[in-house]
């Protein structure tokens, strides 16, 4: 089932380390990446390794957002951490042949970041490599090389967060939606994530634990959709036909598995 | 060859060696009343696992945890050439 929200944590930060299942994210990515400048990236890999030897997580998934395949950090990066308790990689900057590259290095889960042209063009081909657990969106690092500007509004990202979505439907990964980066602004956070989820995201990730709560309820079914789904279900087990009229909507199989995963979900964060 | 890792942020220690005629071990700490001890039984424990005598280590420390001290440790003798 898809996690519904990704904290990236930075993994030379030993208080953000030894805190990261406080913050309520139901996945974290520790990372080795942009938040840890290059003379450190040896110091993360040993605090990360240490801190995950000693320390055992069972309610939160962990993964680790490398250094980029083309970067000099990169086999390192993956050779020091592919044994340790983690879920799986978070790859920056990802095409194919990376994938490809990582793939021959570790049989772990792998979320690639769409985060450049070639990549929005050949998300498919991503999407359908072995290993693949979901589709992360970077629009910044996007929206910066295609020289624009974020805005509230995300037109300017509005074509390519629906192929993300569909692409991850099609191949049944998690279509992880690009962080908010104003961190204090929590009405406009509010508001990015309901696109999200309305334009079929299944995640979102943050760069701040403060976004965590307003992510986990956007993604979890309210009240009224638990009893929905719940009545459907109920009505979908009583009835013979394989379609039926419920407050005067049709109600086919679509919709009854539709209201089955919300039960699931309902029930994976105890609202049942 | 002297060499250091860590920070001075909170929950973190910065940690230098070099090398010395025999083991010895400073440690300054926000918390050296409650743990000075703890700190640098686990500075001797990792030289001790590198089998590594002829070290002098300097800790600063803000509250470090364990495995932060191990780490910050093991980054600088690496960076130093006392470790592979």
């Amino acid at each position: 089932m898809s996690s519904r929200s990704y904290l990236f944590i930075p993994g030379n930060t030993p208080s953000m380390l030894q805190n990261l299942d406080v913050f309520d994210a139901d996945t974290v990515i520790i990372d080795f990446e942009d938040s840890v400048v290059s003379f450190d990236k040896d110091a993360a890999r040993i605090l990360v390794r240490n801190f995950l030897e000693k320390f055992d997580f069972t309610t939160t998934e962990i993964y680790i957002r490398i250094n980029d395949a083309t970067s000099e950090f990169f086999t390192e990066d993956v050779a020091s951490t592919k044994d340790l308790n983690i879920t799986g990689y978070v790859l920056p900057k990802a095409l194919p042949d990376h994938i490809l590259k990582l793939n021959n290095l570790t049989d772990k889960l792998i979320i690639p970041i769409i985060e450049t042209p070639m990549a929005v063009l050949r998300m498919e081909d991503i999407a359908k490599l072995p290993n693949i657990s979901g589709l992360l969106l970077g629009a910044e690092d996007l929206t910066k090389d295609l020289n624009i500007r974020r805005t509230l509004e995300a037109t300017e990202i509005l074509y390519t967060r629906s192929k993300l979505v569909l692409v991850s439907s099609a191949y049944n990964i998690d279509s992880i939606d690009t962080p908010w980066v104003d961190k204090d602004n929590l009405d406009g956070l509010t508001e990015d994530t309901l696109n999200a989820k309305n334009l079929g995201f299944t995640s979102k990730c943050a760069i701040h634990p403060n976004h965590i709560e307003v992510i986990n309820t956007a993604f979890t079914p309210n009240e009224l959709e638990v009893l929905e789904a719940k009545r459907i279900v109920k009505k979908a087990l009583e009835s013979t036909k394989g379609a039926f009229s419920l407050d005067g909507k049709m109600v086919d199989l679509p919709i009854i598995e539709k209201a089955k995963k919300t039960i699931e979900k309902a029930k994976k964060y105890n609202l049942l | 060859m002297k060499a250091s890792a860590g920070t001075y942020e909170s929950s973190d220690c910065n940690i230098t060696v070099q090398y010395n005629d025999t083991t010895l071990i400073n440690v300054e700490s926000i918390v050296f009343e409650q743990f000075g001890d703890q700190i640098k039984e686990v500075i001797i424990q990792t030289l001790t696992t590198h089998n590594l005598i002829n070290v002098k280590v300097d800790c600063f420390d803000k509250g470090a945890l364990d495995y932060t001290i191990k780490s910050r440790l093991e980054t600088a003798l690496k960076r130093g050439g006392y470790i592979e």
